[in-house]
């Protein structure tokens, strides 16, 4: 019996797909049978950042209405064994599929993969519900923004009231030298508002919109620092201990600097 | 293999009994005799036209025939000759020239889907995540980069033109293809997809 994971925000564009794509790539890659789900229906964006929608045949609307067999639906990945897609339909509504349907396909497909990994589409209404049913747990994504925080908070509040209390906290597109400035929101003053487990901090790195544009996961870049956040999230979630990047520490230089009194918040 | 049966119906002149020519008149009365005695009294009084196909009854034949029905309480009418309106020669072709065709004068966009039974024409682009089904041939007068299914009725023979072909995915009848991975060179003319050797292939389209 597998787990079942929602990457959720509540705010759009804070990284969701990207999260999802990721991790699922980043759990394959440990050697785990994993399943990644788009619940954005109507609005699919996952198998484009996979690079696998001329892929695409039957969709998460065809199986819930029994068109065709969840084993159909699936796409292999082409580059990552063990990793599968079950696309959204891109030519529907929310509404083709309801909590319920989304709670017995989130099971059976529980029954096959270690993972499965639901990309929940943005806001709060039907697509959401159907997004979180059946899951375990939960990603948060936010970014050290106000407004994302909130709307992330907002979420949490609403997984508490149902039942989902294993969440977890990732924060994106962090970006150090503005957090050295004080410009933007850091890990601690987002976990003052959002008390939740911090599972991952991914700095904002220019290689993501290549990545995502290309439809090669970060992860599989050796290079990409968001890479490296991401698969350090998917051995924390295998429970793997793993320290923190240490993303506000810099460069050398900019730490001697610290170290001497000049520069920097600290 | 069986013969042909004579066809009795009714029109505003009264019965008429249609004789295919591949009858000899003998089988002709058989026939008759047969049906009319399987429905004893119910033509009983009526009068009977009889039509030969494409030939001239000779007069001792239409006397066989006015003695058969007349057993029956029957009037012999008129005789006359009928030609049979010619059968469809090829239906496929037929029902190909008599299929419909959908023209779609704007940009299909992304979530957009149409599904005809005919052929679709799309005087516009079709973009990526939208989608055209049809049981016809797809004519796109712009760039095709969403999915296309031709022949979804299982037409191997149905086609897809696009001015710029470059599809996520084709589909022609139960033919599959999808667009290559890495970047290809884009294509620089119009070009024609089919299925040749039982997949889909894709060659530049010239006319004439």
């Amino acid at each position: 019996m597998g787990k079942a994971i929602v990457v959720t925000s509540g705010k759009g564009g804070v990284g969701k797909t990207t999260t999802t794509a990721n991790i699922g790539t980043g759990l394959a890659l440990l050697g785990k049978k994993v399943c990644v789900v788009d619940a954005d229906i109507g609005l699919r964006n996952l198998d484009v950042v996979m690079g696998l929608e001329n892929r695409i045949v039957y969709n998460i609307v065809d199986v819930v209405e029994g068109y065709c067999r969840v084993k159909q639906a699936l796409i292999k990945d082409k580059r990552v064994d063990n990793l599968f897609l079950l696309p959204a339909a891109q030519t529907r509504q929310k509404d083709a599929v309801n909590p319920e349907q989304m709670r017995d396909l989130i099971s059976e497909l529980k029954n096959d993969f270690d993972y499965v990994i639901v990309d929940c589409p943005a806001g709060i209404e039907h697509g959401f519900q159907n997004a979180i049913a059946g899951v375990d747990m939960a990603l948060i994504v936010s970014t050290p923004e106000v407004s994302a925080v909130r709307d992330a908070d907002r979420i949490v509040g609403i997984l508490d009231s149902q039942g989902i209390y294993d969440m977890f906290l990732v924060i994106n597109k962090i970006r150090p030298d503005m957090v050295r400035k004080g410009d933007m929101m850091d890990i601690d003053d987002m976990n003052d508002i959002l008390a939740l487990n911090l599972i991952g901090v991914v700095p904002d790195d220019e290689g993501i919109i290549v990545s995502t544009n290309k439809g090669e996961p970060a992860v599989l870049d050796k290079r990409s620092p968001a890479g490296q956040a991401f698969r350090n999230i998917s051995k924390r979630i295998e429970g793997v201990e793993v320290p923190f990047m240490n993303i506000s520490d810099g460069t050398m230089i900019e730490r001697f600097m610290r170290m001497l009194g000049v520069g920097g918040k600290r | 293999m069986s013969k042909e049966a004579c066809i009795i119906k009714g029109t505003r002149e009264g019965l008429s009994i249609l004789i295919p020519a591949s009858l000899e008149i003998h089988e002709v009365i058989e026939q008759l005799r047969a049906r009319l005695h399987a429905t004893q009294h119910f033509f009983e009084g009526a009068v009977v036209n009889v039509l030969a196909e494409n030939r001239a009854l000779k007069p001792a034949e239409k006397r066989e025939i006015a003695k058969a029905v007349e057993e029956f309480g029957l009037v012999m009418g008129n005789n006359r000759i009928y030609k049979p309106e010619p059968k469809a020669v090829n239906a496929v072709n037929e029902n190909e020239l008599l299929e419909d065709t959908l023209l779609i004068r704007r940009t299909l966009r992304s979530g957009q889907r149409v599904q005809y039974d005919g052929n679709v024409v799309v005087l516009g682009d079709v973009n990526p995540g939208a989608e055209i089904v049809c049981s016809g041939d797809i004519l796109v007068l712009g760039s095709l980069r969403g999915v296309a299914h031709a022949g979804c009725n299982g037409n191997v023979r149905a086609t897809v033109f696009a001015l710029r072909l470059e599809p996520t995915q084709l589909r022609i009848a139960n033919y599959i293809s999808r667009s290559p991975d890495e970047d290809l060179p884009q294509p620089v003319g119009p070009e024609l997809a089919r299925v040749t050797d039982n997949m889909i292939q894709i060659s530049a389209y010239s006319f004439g």
